[in-house]
C-alpha cells in the first residue's frame, strides 16, 4: 500500500517535472526570440552581426584538396583564396596572381604572386607557398580528390624568385588556368597542412576572407571576419575585410526544416530550397529567393554504350524520342529548372544554343525506329528479339537529390509505352555498380565546372587498363575534337570544336540531358549582397545584415 | 539476486560480442568496396586504390582484420573514421550526451503521456476520455517519425515560433524532437497499460478487495495499476531501445547532433569503423537496459523477488 502510494508520487512528481521543463523550455525560447531581435537592431549599421546559413548536407572535410563534395566548397570559399578568378563571361582575372604569362609551347605559365597575403596563421604566401600547395595536390599521400582531376595535367612547378613561380604542364591545356580558380584548388597555409596532417580538414588555415573558428560535427561551421583582408577577387565589391563579423553554416539534411528554420527566423538564410516551396516563399514579405544556374554538366542521363542493345543508334534514338524531358522537368520542379538541352549547361564558353529546341517527344518515331531494329511487342507489351526481352538498367546513386529517383519513375512509365520495359535500381554504392562492374544501361550524373574541357572526362575514349568513361563512348573523331580543344588558343575555334561535339552527343543520343540545376537560397530581406561566383556558388564578401 | 545478476551480466557479454562478431560480418559481405568509397572513384589512379588498401589493411584475409578489429576494441581502441580520419571512440563520447537527453526527454514523455492517458482510459472504458487516450495511442504508433517532426515543426515553430525549429542548442531546442519520439512511445504506453488494466480488474483479487468495501480509487491506484504495470515495464524497457533508434531518424529531421546521426551518416559513407563502434556502443546500452529492466521487475512484483531468491 506504502509502496503503491509512493509510485504514484513519482509519477506526478514526473509528471509536473515534465510541465515545468515544458514551460521552462517556452520562456527560454522567447527569451532568446528577443536576444535574437535586440541583436539585428544592434547590428542596425549594416556593419558586424552574424549570418546564419543552412546547408543542406555536411562537408566532408574543409581541406579543399581533400574534399569530393559542392557543399564543401561554400564553406571553404569563405576560408581560401585562388590564384586567379574566373569572370561570369569566362575570363580570368588576377586574384592572389597578379598576372602571368604563358610560355610559347602552352606547357608553362609564370606567375607574379601579390607580396602582401598572408595565411591566417601568419605564415607568408609566397612562391614557396604555393609550389606546395600544387604539389600537394599531386602527392599520393594527400588522398586528393577531385581536386586531382582539376589540376592535371600538372607536372611540377619552380620557384623564380620569392614571388614568381613557374608552373609546368606535361602538355598544353587550356582549361588549367580556369581550374586554377576553382575553390577545391585553394592555396592552403603549408605550415598548417604541415603541422596537422590529415587532420588539417578540422584545421584549416587559408589566405582567405574569414577564418576558421570551429565546427561541431553535424551542427555548425563558425568563421569569422578576417580584419586583414585586402585582396578580394573582381567577382565581389568589397576588396577589404568582410562587413559581418560571422558566418555561422548550419548543417540542415531535412528540407522541410531547412525552410522551416528561415521561416521561423531560427536562420538568416537557407541553401537549395524544393521547388514546392519556391512560389510561397516569392510571395513572403519577409523573404527573398536568390538563385544562380550552375554551370558545367547539367543533369544527364548517360547511355553505357558497351552494353547491347544501346550500342545501336537507332535504339537509343527511339529512347530520345520516347522521353519527354519537357514535361518531366515541368512537373517535377514546377516550372523552376531550366530544361537541359544539351551536354553542357549554359554559360559555359561554347555552349551550343543552337540546340535548344532540337529534340522533341515523338512516339511513332520511337516505335518506327524500334520496329525497324527488330524489336516486336510481346504479349505483355514489352518488345522482344531474339528472345531476348528489350529492358533498360536505370541506375540513380542518391536517396532522390533533386528528384532525381521521381525522374527515373516517370521515364519508366514513358519508355512502357514504346515496349521497353525499365528496371530501376537506387543504391548509394554507385563506385561498385557503375565504375567497378559497369553494371548499368542508363545512369544519371552532373558536375559543376567551368571549362568544356569537362567533357573529355565523359567522353573521351580511356586508356588501356584505366575505367571507362561513364558513356563507353569511342569515336575517333570526338577523340581528336576532345583533344583539339583542350590546346586550342583561339576562344572561335574553340567553341566551334565544343559546338560540333555537343550536336554529335545529340544527334548520336549518347545522352538524355535532363535539367539545369539552380542554386537557390531563401534569405531574410535583412539579409543583403549574397552574391555568386561563375559556377554558381554563394560568396559572402559582400554580406550586410540590415536591422 | 547478486547470482542472477552476476549471470545476466555474463551472458551480457556474448551478447556485445556476438553483436560485433555479426555486424563485422554484415559489414564485411556487403558489396561495395569502402576504399573506393574514399577516393573519387573518376580521379582516383589504380595504385592509389591499392596503397590505401594495404594502408587500412583491407589487404589481409577476414580473420586477420576481425582479429585485429577486435583486439584494438578491448584495449579501448576502435579505431579512426576512413573519411575523414577521426577517431572512433571519442566521437562516440563527445555526441552521445545529446542522444542521452533526447532518449532521456523522450523516454519521460512518453512514460507520463502512456501511463496517464492508459489508466485514465481503463477507469472510464468506452467513455470519452477512453476515446481520446486511444485515439492519441493509434496517432502515436502509426505516424511515421518524420512526419509527426514535420508537422511539430510547421505547427510550433514556423506558425507559432515557441520552440527553433533545429539544433542542439539548449534545452528550448530538445522539446520538439523528444515529443516527437515520446508521442510514438505514449502511443504504445496507452496500448499497453489500457488492455493490462483491464484484464487485471476481472481478476479475482480485485472483486474480493471490493467485497472487503476498498473504494474504488484505492482498488485502482494501490492494487490494480501496479499489477497492470508488470507488463508496462516490459514494454518500456524495450521501448527505451526503441527511442534510441528513433534518434537515427529524429536526430536528422532537426539537424541534432547525436549518435544516431554520426551512425547515419557512417552507413551511407560505408565507414566501417564508426559503423562497428556505434553498433557496439549501442548493444551495450540495450544489454544494461535489459538488466535494468529485470532488475525492476523484482521491485515492482513481489512474486518475481521471492522466485529469484529461492
Amino acid at each position: 500500500m506504502n509502496r503503491s502510494i509512493s509510485w504514484m508520487k513519482y509519477m506526478a512528481l514526473a509528471a509536473v517535472l515534465v510541465l515545468v521543463l515544458s514551460g521552462c523550455g517556452a520562456t527560454g525560447n522567447s527569451n532568446s526570440a528577443v536576444q535574437a531581435s535586440g541583436g539585428e537592431q544592434s547590428a542596425g549599421q549594416a556593419e558586424g552581426g552574424n549570418l546564419t546559413y543552412a546547408l543542406a548536407t555536411s562537408p566532408d572535410t574543409l581541406d579543399p584538396h581533400r574534399s569530393g563534395l559542392a557543399v564543401t566548397v561554400r564553406a571553404i570559399r569563405t576560408i581560401y583564396d585562388n590564384l586567379v578568378v574566373q569572370l561570369p563571361d569566362g575570363s580570368i582575372k588576377p586574384w592572389l596572381a597578379k598576372e602571368w604569362s604563358v610560355s610559347e609551347d602552352g606547357k608553362s605559365y609564370t606567375f607574379k604572386l601579390r607580396e602582401d597575403v598572408k595565411f591566417h596563421d601568419g605564415t607568408p604566401f609566397n612562391a614557396e607557398a604555393v609550389k606546395f600547395n600544387l604539389d600537394r595536390v599531386i602527392d599520393p599521400a594527400t588522398k586528393a580528390a577531385n581536386s586531382l582531376a582539376l589540376i592535371r595535367p600538372y607536372s611540377s612547378s619552380e620557384v623564380i624568385d620569392e614571388y614568381t613561380i613557374k608552373v609546368n604542364l606535361e602538355q598544353p591545356s587550356q582549361a588549367f588556368l580556369g581550374n586554377l580558380s576553382q575553390a577545391l584548388l585553394g592555396i592552403v597555409s603549408p605550415t598548417a597542412a604541415k603541422k596537422y596532417g590529415d587532420q588539417l580538414g578540422k584545421n584549416p588555415v587559408g589566405t582567405g576572407p574569414y577564418t576558421f573558428v570551429k565546427w561541431d560535427e553535424n551542427a555548425d561551421i563558425v568563421v569569422a571576419k578576417n580584419k586583414d583582408y585586402n585582396w578580394a577577387p573582381a567577382t565581389v565589391e568589397n576588396a577589404g575585410a568582410p562587413h559581418i563579423d560571422t558566418i555561422t553554416f548550419k548543417i540542415v539534411p531535412e528540407e522541410a526544416t531547412r525552410i522551416g528554420s528561415v521561416q521561423s527566423k531560427q536562420v538568416l538564410a537557407a541553401e537549395t530550397v524544393p521547388p514546392q516551396n519556391i512560389a510561397a516563399l516569392k510571395t513572403d514579405p519577409n523573404q527573398q529567393l536568390l538563385q544562380a544556374n550552375t554551370v558545367g554538366l547539367p543533369y544527364t542521363l548517360f547511355f553505357n554504350l558497351r552494353k547491347a542493345p544501346w550500342d545501336d543508334v537507332k535504339v537509343r534514338q527511339a529512347v530520345q524520342s520516347a522521353v519527354d524531358v519537357e514535361s518531366i522537368v515541368k512537373t517535377l520542379y514546377l516550372g523552376n529548372y531550366e530544361r537541359a538541352w544539351s551536354a553542357l549547361s549554359p554559360g559555359i564558353l561554347g555552349y551550343d544554343a543552337s540546340l535548344e529546341g532540337s529534340i522533341n517527344p515523338d512516339i511513332n518515331k520511337a516505335n518506327q525506329l524500334l520496329d525497324e531494329q527488330g524489336w516486336v511487342k510481346g504479349a505483355d507489351g514489352i518488345r522482344e528479339k531474339d528472345g531476348k526481352k528489350l529492358t533498360l538498367h536505370y541506375v540513380d546513386g542518391s536517396p532522390n537529390r533533386e528528384k532525381r529517383n521521381d525522374i527515373a519513375a516517370i521515364i519508366q512509365q514513358q519508355l512502357k509505352q514504346v515496349g521497353i520495359a525499365v528496371e530501376v535500381e537506387i543504391t548509394k554504392d554507385v563506385a561498385t555498380v557503375i565504375y567497378q562492374n559497369w553494371d548499368y544501361d542508363l545512369y544519371g550524373n552532373s558536375q559543376v565546372n567551368s571549362d568544356p574541357n569537362a567533357l573529355y572526362a565523359f567522353y573521351h575514349t580511356s586508356a588501356e587498363g584505366e575505367r571507362p568513361t561513364l558513356s563507353g563512348l569511342s569515336d575517333p573523331k570526338i577523340d581528336k575534337l576532345l583533344e583539339q580543344g583542350a590546346v586550342e588558343t583561339d576562344p572561335d575555334k574553340r567553341v566551334d570544336i565544343y559546338n560540333q561535339i555537343q550536336q554529335y552527343l545529340i544527334e548520336q543520343a549518347v545522352i538524355l540531358p535532363i535539367y539545369v540545376f539552380p542554386y537557390t537560397v531563401a534569405a531574410s530581406k535583412s539579409v543583403q549582397g549574397i552574391k555568386f561566383d561563375s559556377l554558381g556558388y554563394p560568396l559572402f564578401n559582400d554580406v550586410r545584415i540590415q536591422p | 539476486m547478486v547470482q542472477t545478476i552476476l549471470t545476466r551480466l555474463a551472458t551480457s557479454l556474448l551478447v556485445i560480442f556476438g553483436a560485433s562478431v555479426l555486424v563485422y560480418c554484415i559489414m564485411y559481405l556487403l558489396p561495395g568496396d569502402p576504399v573506393l568509397l574514399m577516393l573519387d572513384p573518376s580521379s582516383a589512379t589504380p595504385e592509389m586504390i591499392e596503397n590505401l588498401r594495404v594502408q587500412l589493411g583491407l589487404d589481409q584475409p577476414f580473420y586477420i582484420q576481425f582479429a585485429n578489429y577486435f583486439s584494438d576494441m578491448l584495449r579501448g581502441d576502435f579505431g579512426k573514421s576512413m573519411i575523414n580520419s577521426d577517431p572512433v571512440l571519442p566521437k562516440i563520447l563527445e555526441h552521445f550526451p545529446a542522444t542521452l537527453a533526447l532518449t532521456a526527454l523522450s523516454s519521460i514523455i512518453a512514460i507520463t503521456i502512456g501511463i496517464t492517458l492508459g489508466v485514465l482510459s481503463a477507469i472510464h472504458r468506452n467513455g470519452v476520455i477512453d476515446f481520446i487516450a486511444r485515439l492519441v495511442g493509434l496517432f502515436g504508433i502509426s505516424m511515421p517519425t518524420f512526419w509527426t517532426g514535420i508537422l511539430l515543426i510547421l505547427l510550433f515553430s514556423v506558425q507559432l515560433g515557441w520552440f527553433p525549429a533545429m539544433g542542439s542548442d539548449g534545452f528550448s531546442s530538445l522539446v520538439l524532437p523528444a515529443a516527437t519520439l515520446g508521442l510514438v512511445g505514449a502511443g504504445f504506453i496507452v496500448r499497453m497499460v489500457r488492455n493490462s488494466m483491464l484484464e487485471v480488474v476481472n481478476e479475482p483479487f480485485i472483486v474480493a478487495l471490493r467485497a472487503k468495501g476498498l473504494s474504488q480509487r484505492t482498488i485502482m491506484y494501490g492494487h490494480a495499476l501496479r499489477n497492470a504495470l508488470i507488463p508496462a515495464v516490459t514494454v518500456i524497457g524495450m521501448l527505451i531501445g526503441d527511442l534510441l533508434a528513433g534518434t537515427v531518424v529524429v536526430e536528422t529531421v532537426f539537424s541534432r547532433q547525436g549518435i544516431g546521426r554520426i551512425i547515419a551518416d557512417a552507413l551511407m559513407a560505408k565507414d566501417l569503423p564508426v559503423v562497428q563502434g556505434v553498433v557496439f556502443f549501442t548493444a551495450m546500452i540495450y544489454v544494461v537496459l535489459n538488466l535494468l529492466v529485470d532488475i525492476s521487475y523484482a521491485y515492482i512484483d513481489p512474486r518475481v523477488r521471492r522466485a529469484v531468491r529461492t
